[in-house]
């Protein structure tokens, strides 16, 4: 096989000979990098496509379809105004009537808030342009961020300002106001006798919790089911079974150092304390000299997982095989600790597999410094056995913490709302009263919800869309935002935060407090009064200082959840010898369905910006797929996908009677025999957005029908390839490298072996081309250039900026920060198909080694380099991009004639081109443009039709810093820390450091001289201001 | 058999090209003149809502300008003031004029008044107010002589080669911070003056691209 590697070096002033054949062949023990399969195999199609600046024929506009397509995304165009005269159009200036206290107009000001997600808050800052938030940062304060962030955290903004959401309440579909619905509820909801159905999406509100209690004792015949698709019940239900009670599994992967998840993929966002754990376990792998250690992350799992590519060692298994796998470690462990009887002589398929010895022994030797996990679809007894294994390893209190969490209901609330279904069904119910859940779309599939809502008289529920819920209500409430009202929680560790708004309601809708208070009370209560009152019960004293610092903070630091003191149940041994008795795996053919990595379960289907993130590991933007193995893709007869064109064969799954038709993708890694799906696509007139256009803008294909009350999970299906085809928008070709040397990695012994194994001349064992030479004339810069280099005044900064790639773990948060900040379009799937992607920063994920099997997979992002001799600069026949004084390789878009030179020179493939008007088609589309306007950053130019774009190191906060600094020390060099760009803000493991170079102090300085420093394609002498740090594995010896 | 083109039309060729050079010229010249900032924006005086005079406050009642405009060393805007700031003085004198019927009217209503826009920079031109009047970039070296404007009209072309005069030689320009919002600020030695103040305020200003353009 062919190595992509870096066989090519054509250098400035470096005659070939210099190169000779021996440096070239010992290039061949590098190590493989590939992006795609098509890559790996490096065939003459694909490198056909990779020398391509874009596909072919992406730069045609012979494409009536797709740009019908394309403004079917985005609703129909609305006309600017004309060139009505010489001079520009009058523009008005509205100031204030009464200026509000500490507003300086053209200063935003930043408030603490917090984003729940599944009931559980996320401290936020929101930065406010006069009333009007515009983007949103992690709250250092607050332990669930640190000042990190979630793809979910940092697209809600877009959320807010979607519009695509309910304008209003409707009854029986026709609009209505919300003191229409005040009054059927005070007039429904008198009859307190009436059965009533209370249907809730997960809230951690404590002002909520006791509107809840409020509803339970005036409604006698009332239920309450607490309904989250991807809840955390099984995880409470295995506490139960393991310590008596029902309690959270909390981790504290700080005091961790070893680390074994069982298909829990912890780190994505979809895990409810993403950020939070993503910071706990990245900086435990912060190594700064060769004196640092390193956590050891094992992951067992059958989708290749976020978690699992950071992991060191990763183990493929079928989601079914799991069950037995945690039993036989169980028993593997019960010969070496206490505690684990339950297991006494126990023994599976498993018990002699290598990895339960090596796990048994990794976890014994570090009792009470290790944390085992286990996926939380898992049934609970799955759950009580890891929640025992961590109790005899005397993790609990250490590494994992339970806790006792005053709102969970006392009920299992998957049995609870198949029971308030039947009893739907069997027309018990009078009324049902829905908030912020949308079970018609995501309720399992055989309680056939939908039809049972049809026996209810009266359904009553709140979202955020007209849903498929909502569509079936006699009365539905538009929700208000959660920037849009007031509101109060708990995080998933327990830290109570005020929910702040940022702006008055759009829409005039209700918050879930405001909406429940209603039906309890029959009247419309403003959520402040609500969310005051809640408060003033908390303090016999002193209030309004509390009040004010909390919301100044962001954090109550006065309550928090505690920790339960677990000790094992008396049930819990035969519980377990039952379920160790009745273990299965499913034969032949699996399916997992599990929530999408940027749609979740759906509830984020119409945000463009996430339906545009490439999926963190599959890099597919706009559908969801049937992952597979290479193997089982064989098995299947299903092909590999054409380079350039990602046209896929179409598989029929079959599954309980239900079967359903979803292109086919070959995932290197995954396990073999299992297919997973992913949910939240295939929606029908929920939003622009999110609507499934199967022909050509985007979609994919609901995979809930699959879903019933006994295939959770995963289960046994039926799976044949249809010979159909589908065409999906796939970006992990695009921007390719083509396999030169751009990666760097070693195990942790080796670096300490040899701290240089990052350097040029380790890799390349050849010093940097021209180096020497160079060094002879006595420039110690760099290598000799043909190029001027550019002289930088001493009174300017010069920034740079430095990625640890041992910390970054592909979440993607850099690349929704940055659309946010700097006012990135949606293009559509059709766009993305021809690569024409305008993501300013990119996040390339890598396939490492030659079995595609079981590779392992790493990370990197990719902004705009930044070179000081930067190649794009040269080719600019206009001088549209030139370089700063302080360093920066700045694009003039007024100046740009969208040549695409530059893109062309450019070998780190960084610049994007607005082939289209896409911001105009996106922010003067629908009803009211004005509203998604109102998403943009005042601060960002909005780029034309025809103009290059990249990566800025986002020079509006670059430059605010600089004016404040000036003003303040006369000097425009900020402090250190003080300038962080959009993507170093929002990433959860702090692997983006960026500041001043001419500091030596400087966090960015003191990292740019580690030995694990180095440049990307540093022959090409473009010295880029943008380096990147190598990263570190740490493998057990054990499993060499 | 006679001439097809009479004698005169030998000369035509030649008066054809005189005069398409002479059109040329004068379209040349016709952009370079009419279509220059210079010529379409200096003077714009749009009529206001409120016939506010800055004449009479600023010439004859010797408001300063930050008296209104409280942001200017604080915020890249230097704001249009509240209405509140009107009714500061104009609950208390001049109750009744007809000329500020709109002004009651907004502190009553709380809704803005609509004042129109005559300084009025491209979007992709970012100005900062604070970081000019910070080094002693004066209100008039841009604005022009407000004090003497009864309706506020644009004095300079505000196009890039002017920005660019200054931030080349800011010395020809600069003044104490002290004197921003003087109107008439004149020194005879302002060269030496100017230079020294650019020594001491570390001014510096940027002439690349992303100084303004982002």
């Amino acid at each position: 096989m062919l190595q992509p590697t870096a066989r090519v070096a054509i250098i400035n002033n470096v005659k070939d000979s210099e190169i000779t054949d021996q440096q070239m062949s010992e290039e061949v023990k590098q190590t493989t990098y590939w992006k795609s399969l098509k890559e790996l195999a490096n065939n003459k199609e694909y490198q056909k496509f990779a020398e391509r600046e874009f596909p072919e024929n992406a730069t045609e506009l012979t494409d009536g379809v797709s740009r019908r397509g394309f403004l079917r995304v985005m609703g129909a165009s609305v006309a600017l105004a004309g060139l009505a005269a010489c001079r520009r159009p009058v523009q008005k200036i509205l100031p204030y009537s009464k200026q509000p206290e500490d507003v300086v107009p053209g200063v935003p000001l930043y408030y603490a808030t917090a984003m729940p997600v599944q009931g559980n808050l996320v401290g936020l800052i929101a930065e406010n342009h006069e009333g009007r938030p515009t983007k949103l940062e992690g709250n250092d304060l607050h332990p669930a961020s640190k000042g990190g962030t979630s793809i979910f955290n940092q697209a809600a903004i877009l959320g807010l300002y979607d519009p695509d959401r309910s304008r209003s309440p409707l009854n029986n579909g026709n609009k209505a106001t919300k003191e229409d619905f005040a009054e059927f509820a005070a007039s429904h909801f008198a009859n307190t006798g009436q059965r009533v159905a209370f249907i809730s999406e997960a809230n951690s509100s404590p002002t909520y919790n006791s509107l809840k209690e409020q509803v339970r004792s005036r409604f006698s015949n009332s239920t309450w089911v607490t309904y989250e698709p991807f809840g955390e019940d099984n995880i409470i239900e295995g506490n139960r079974i393991a310590f008596g009670n029902r309690l959270r599994t909390h981790y504290n992967y700080t005091n961790a150092d070893v680390i074994v998840s069982l298909n829990d993929d912890f780190m994505a966002s979809t895990h409810p304390n993403s950020v939070e754990y993503a910071k706990q376990v990245s900086a435990r792998r912060k190594v700064t000299d060769t004196n640092g250690e390193m956590n050891r992350i094992y992951a067992v799992e059958d989708a290749f997982t976020l978690t699992g590519s950071y992991a060191d060692h990763r183990l493929r298994l079928k989601a079914s095989e799991i069950e037995a796998f945690t039993y036989a470690l169980a028993a593997a462990l019960s010969t070496r600790i206490n505690g684990l009887s339950a297991f006494n002589g126990y023994s599976n398929q498993f018990s002699d597999h290598k990895w339960i010895t090596v796990l048994a022994d990794e976890l014994t030797s570090n009792a009470g410094s290790s944390a085992l996990s286990v996926g939380s679809q898992y049934k609970p007894e799955v759950q009580a056995a890891v929640a025992a294994i961590n109790q005899a390893l005397g993790n609990a209190g250490s590494t994992v913490n339970y806790l006792e969490v005053p709102h969970f209901d006392d009920q299992n609330n998957h049995q609870a709302l198949s029971d308030a279904v039947a009893e739907m069904k069997a027309g018990n119910i009078d009324t049902v009263v829905m908030v912020g859940v949308n079970p018609v779309h995501t309720a399992p599939a055989d309680l056939d919800f939908e039809n049972a809502l049809t026996n209810v008289e009266t359904v009553v529920n709140l979202s955020d869309y007209v849903d498929e819920t909502a569509k079936k209500t006699t009365w539905h409430v538009n929700r208000a935002h959660f920037l849009e009202a007031w509101g109060d929680g708990y995080s998933y560790g327990g830290a109570r935060s005020v929910i702040q708004p940022q702006i008055q309601p759009l829409h005039n809708g209700l918050s879930e407090v405001e909406f429940l208070n209603t039906i309890v009370n029959g009247e419309l209560t403003s959520g402040y009064d609500l969310v005051q009152n809640t408060f003033k019960g908390y303090y016999s004293s002193g209030f309004d200082t509390r009040w004010t610092n909390i919301l100044h903070d962001g954090i109550d630091t006065t309550d928090s959840y505690s920790a339960a003191n677990v000790r094992i149940a008396s049930g819990f041994a035969s519980a377990m010898n039952q379920a160790t008795s009745n273990v299965s795996t499913t034969s032949g053919m699996e399916v997992v369905i599990r929530p999408d990595a940027t749609l979740y379960d759906g509830r984020f289907a119409n945000l463009g910006w996430l339906q545009e993130l490439p999926d963190p590991m599959t890099k597919i933007t706009w559908d969801n797929v049937a992952l597979m193995s290479p193997a089982t893709a064989e098995k299947l007869g299903v092909s590999e996908q054409t380079a350039g064109k990602d046209i896929t064969d179409v598989v029929e799954i079959t599954l309980n009677g239900k079967s359903l038709k979803i292109a086919a993708w070959i995932q290197p890694g995954h396990a073999d025999d299992s297919i997973t799906l992913t949910t939240g696509y295939g929606r029908e007139r929920i939003g622009r957005v999110a609507n499934s256009y199967m022909d050509y803008t985007a979609g994919g294909v609901d995979v809930y029908p699959l879903r019933g009350t006994d295939t959770m999970f995963y289960a046994s299906a039926d799976v044949s390839n249809t010979g159909d085809t589908y065409e999906i928008a796939c970006v992990q070709d695009h921007h390719s490298l083509e396999g030169r040397d751009m990666y760097r990695q070693a195990s942790i012994s080796e670096y300490k072996e040899n701290p240089d194994f990052a350097s040029f001349e380790s890799v390349h064992t050849y010093p940097v081309p021209g180096m020497a030479e160079a060094k002879e004339n006595g420039d110690t810069d760099g290598p000799i250039s043909l190029f001027d280099e550019q002289t930088y005044p001493d009174y300017e900064p010069q920034w740079g900026m430095a990625i640890d790639l041992n910390s970054c773990f592909g979440c993607g948060v850099c690349v929704i920060a940055c659309q946010s900040e700097n006012n990135i379009p949606v293009i559509g799937k059709k766009e993305v198909k021809r690569g024409r992607e305008m993501h300013w920063i990119r996040n390339d994920r890598y396939y490492v080694g030659d079995d595609a099997d079981s590779p392992q997979a790493v990370h990197q992002p990719v902004p705009c380099m930044h070179c000081e001799l930067a190649p794009c600069e040269q080719v600019c026949p206009v001088a549209a991009t030139t370089h700063s004084e302080d360093g920066m390789n700045q694009m003039t878009y007024n100046r740009c004639i969208g040549t695409r030179y530059c893109a062309n020179n450019c070998p780190y493939k960084v610049r994007r081109f607005n082939f289209f008007n896409y911001p105009k088609e996106y922010l003067t589309t629908g009803d009211d443009p004005d509203i998604i306007q109102m998403a943009m950053n005042p601060e960002v130019t909005v780029r034309f039709r025809g103009v290059m774009e990249k990566c800025t190191y986002c020079v509006q906060r670059v430059n605010r810093a600089k004016i404040e600094a000036k003003k303040e020390t006369g000097s425009p060099k900020p402090a250190d820390g003080t300038v962080k760009t959009a993507c170093q803000q929002a990433c959860p493991a702090d692997a983006i450091y960026f500041g001043d170079l001419t500091d030596d102090n400087s966090e960015v300085a003191r990292m740019k001289r580690n030995e694990r420093n180095f440049q990307m394609l540093e022959e090409l002498n473009t010295r880029p201001r943008t380096s990147y740090m190598a990263k570190l594995t740490n493998p057990n010896p054990a499993l060499a | 058999m006679a001439q097809i083109f009479p004698k005169w039309t030998n000369q035509v060729p030649r008066k054809i090209l005189i005069g398409l050079i002479v059109l040329l010229n004068a379209i040349i010249f016709g952009v370079w003149y009419f279509f220059s900032p210079e010529y379409t924006d200096v003077g714009y005086a749009p009529e206001q809502p409120v016939p506010y005079s800055h004449k009479l406050h600023v010439d004859q009642l010797g408001l300063d300008c930050q008296y209104c405009h409280t942001s200017v060393f604080d915020s890249k805007q230097a704001n249009i003031p509240a209405t509140q700031t009107c009714m500061n003085c104009h609950n208390q004198i001049q109750t009744d004029s007809e000329k500020l019927e709109l002004v009651r009217e907004s502190w009553q209503s709380g809704k803005a008044i609509e004042w129109v826009r005559v300084h009025n920079l491209a979007d992709y031109a970012y100005f900062n107010h604070s970081a000019h009047v910070n080094v002693g970039v004066g209100c008039e070296s841009c604005h022009g002589r407000i004090d003497k404007m009864e309706v506020v009209y644009q004095t300079e072309p505000l196009s890039m080669g002017w920005c660019l005069d200054c931030h080349r030689e800011p010395e020809k320009y600069i003044r104490p911070v002290d004197e921003v919002t003087t109107m008439g600020y004149q020194v005879e030695n302002q060269l030496e003056i100017g230079k020294e103040l650019v020594d001491k305020k570390n001014i510096h200003a940027p002439t690349y691209c992303q100084g303004c353009h982002y």
